[in-house]
């Protein structure tokens, strides 16, 4: 494997030529994180279907597990059980909208990933940079756990164990674990661990930034200690075993009828009592168990939905995990959260809520969240949720700011609230909620025919759990 | 700058404010005070002191910043207070925090009881591994540490032990020296 543990040396002097200036020391991160062994161990695989391009180059690189659709380039890179999905790129001809500019693409977009090291991590939607429309740029970039690369172009990066960068441009920036940054761009900045930070200039201004010893129990990280820690990954962990048996087999019989409108990925797990309704989507590396999802309700890669019911048109943002509750329609559950009631202590959600990206909500005790709230932090019982929630009306009349426990929030809230319901309706459509079996095709009607190809590294020898040089076109 | 090494600016430990773990707040503010009087080679005031364990080694460092934060209980409550300059709020919400989390109301009115109430160890702040720097080193290297890391000061070690502290303002002092020099 010389060859591997030399890429993997160059991608670590990248990175930490990029964050000289943050004093941040990469070596450590990813010289204990994975094990050389796990990267000769899987397969990649890509998908062909009649509504994406089919193009893929990768060359000098490790894809152990990975998932690639759309056009996508790959360059001395590790990426380990990652998910490039590339089908919500610009095209040729669209035009992007930014501020008062109307700019044509000039060619379809690319996701372009080189001298990266990617773990578990999502990477989806297009770039948001109106400086690179044609390329969404993963570069000198290496992301922990979970993390997920939302239209965001990044370069000289570190995202930390569930971190999420979302519709951002970020140089040479160090994002912390289970981090939610949404600011448009950012450079080099250090954002510290457990900070959600949605900002757009001249109109708002949200921070909550959670308690490092409660964000400690459900995600850490210690060098030398292998992967990373907590209560969330003890979750995830405990279920791993169900997805071994979806990538090892090839033939799989799905335990419930797929509904017209409806697509559940290959690679997802669907346990036994599985209800899924018309027009639902389920992304790869998601997990349902014993639950309902309602009409276009959907659940997005690496979300978990247990014993619970989803009354339709649903979001379950990517990573989002929603165990022993009942949604009332449209609630948006941001990436990553993290929803635990209990048999004992349910969670219901009433409709037309948002909760916001990394929400943690743990119960110790019953909880309703009445309609139409605002949720974030963390949250166990009636005492938090009075300090972590507020009306999407109340909300909506802030017009200088909101100081709210943690919560600190600057500027308009009608424009706020406004932007998260503008965006989840976009959410809904795209992925193919309102199709009426002849209008609104979504990813959920598109996703329906859709062929996996696997590909395999070298098995031995200099260049063990490498690639060859692979391009595929239509 | 290669001229200069780290021991030649640096102050020796046993001239700084040191008191130990248990110390309050009155003992570390008294012990700047007499560090402070006793150090007339500068006209630059020591502005840390340092904490030192029951074996004399230095565990922790008190800014003036750390004093005063730990006037206002409020401050360790608020988790986001830290560093929010980064984030970009404007100094008028920022100062609508102060009514929002009723900051400064008391904390001055009592702070006699504060200070010999409060234990230095809930507030030190315990140096990071870029805010130490080997006694020998060349000043340039210094620089760039106090660069890098935009520390006021760097603790200054020799095998195992710190045997001093290296201010931001006396290498400035060097530097400006140096500069005087020039024929301009």
């Amino acid at each position: 494997m010389k060859q591997i543990e030399n890429l993997i040396a160059r991608i670590a002097q990248r990175i930490n030529i990029n964050l000289r200036e943050l004093n941040f020391n990469l070596t450590p991160y990813i010289q204990n994180v994975l094990p050389l062994g796990q990267l000769a161990k899987f397969y990649a695989f890509y998908g062909i279907t009649p509504h994406h391009p089919l193009n893929f180059h990768f060359s000098h690189s490790n894809l152990a597990g990975s998932y690639f659709l759309g056009k996508c380039r790959v360059d001395h890179s590790v990426l380990y059980k990652s998910d490039i999905r590339g089908d919500e790129l610009k095209r040729k001809d669209d035009i992007f909208l930014f501020g008062d500019h109307r700019i044509p693409v000039y060619e379809d977009e690319r996701i372009q990933i080189r001298d990266s090291f990617l773990i578990k991590t999502l990477v989806h939607n297009y770039s948001h940079d109106p400086e690179s429309l044609e390329t969404f740029f993963i570069h000198d970039t290496m992301s922990m756990h979970y993390a997920n690369i939302h239209g965001s172009p990044t370069e000289g990066c570190f995202l930390g164990t569930f971190s999420t960068v979302d519709l951002t441009t970020a140089h040479d920036c160090v994002i912390g674990r289970f981090s939610y940054v949404q600011v448009g761009e950012i450079s080099h900045i250090h954002v510290e661990p457990g900070t959600i930070w949605i900002k757009k200039d001249k109109a708002f201004n949200f921070l909550y930034r959670y308690p490092r010893q409660k964000l400690d129990s459900y995600v850490n990280f210690k060098f030398g200690e292998g992967p990373p820690r907590g209560i969330i990954m003890d979750f995830i962990q405990e279920r791993k075993s169900d997805f071994k048996r979806v990538f090892d087999e090839i033939h799989l019989e799905l335990p419930i009828t797929i509904p017209p409108g409806a697509s559940v990925d290959r690679f997802a797990v669907i346990k036994k009592k599985t209800r899924i309704s018309e027009n639902v989507l389920v992304a790869q590396r998601a997990y349902i168990q014993n639950s309902f999802l309602g009409k276009g309700a959907n659940a997005q890669e690496n979300c978990y939905i247990v014993n619970s019911h989803l009354d339709g048109y649903d979001v379950t943002a990517h990573g989002a995990k929603i165990i022993e509750a009942r949604l009332g329609k449209k609630v948006f559950v941001g990436f990553n959260s993290f929803l635990r009631g209990t048999p004992d202590y349910p969670l219901t959600i009433g409709e037309g809520c948002i909760v916001m990206p990394h929400t943690l909500i743990d119960l110790i005790e019953p909880l309703t969240i009445p309609s139409g709230h605002l949720v974030w932090g963390y949250i166990s019982n009636s005492h938090d949720l009075k300090d972590h929630s507020i009306s999407l009306e109340e909300f909506s009349k802030i017009k200088d700011g909101l100081v709210m426990g943690e919560l600190l929030f600057e500027g308009d809230g009608e424009q706020f609230v406004e932007g998260f319901q503008h965006r989840i309706e976009h959410i809904l459509e795209a992925n193919g909620a309102y199709f009426d079996g002849k209008h609104n095709r979504g990813h959920a009607q598109q996703n329906q025919n859709i062929s996996f190809n696997t590909i395999q590294p070298y098995p031995d020898g200099e260049r063990e759990g490498l690639y060859s040089t692979i391009s595929i076109l239509p | 700058m290669k001229t200069y090494q780290v021991k030649d600016l640096m102050i020796p430990l046993t001239e700084y404010a040191t008191v130990d773990e248990e110390a309050t707040l009155f003992d570390a503010v008294t012990a700047l005070e007499k560090a402070q009087l006793a150090f007339d080679h500068s006209r630059y005031q020591h502005r840390a002191i340092l904490i030192l364990d029951k074996e004399g080694k230095v565990v922790g460092k008190l800014s003036q910043i750390d004093v005063l934060r730990a006037l206002e209980p409020k401050y360790a409550e608020m988790q986001g207070s830290n560093g929010l300059a980064r984030y970009g709020f404007s100094r008028k919400f920022m100062k609508s925090m102060l009514t929002q989390y009723h900051l400064w109301e008391s904390p001055l009115k009592n702070i006699c009881h504060k200070a010999g109430e409060k234990r230095v160890r809930d507030f030190m702040y315990t140096p990071t591994e870029g805010e130490y720097v080997p006694e020998d080193a060349m000043l340039d290297e210094a620089i760039h540490q106090l660069v890098l890391g935009q520390h006021q000061s760097l603790l200054v070690t020799k095998d195992n032990d710190i045997v001093g502290i290296l201010r931001l303002t006396d290498v400035f002092a060097a530097v400006f020296h140096v500069m005087k020099e020039c024929s301009l």
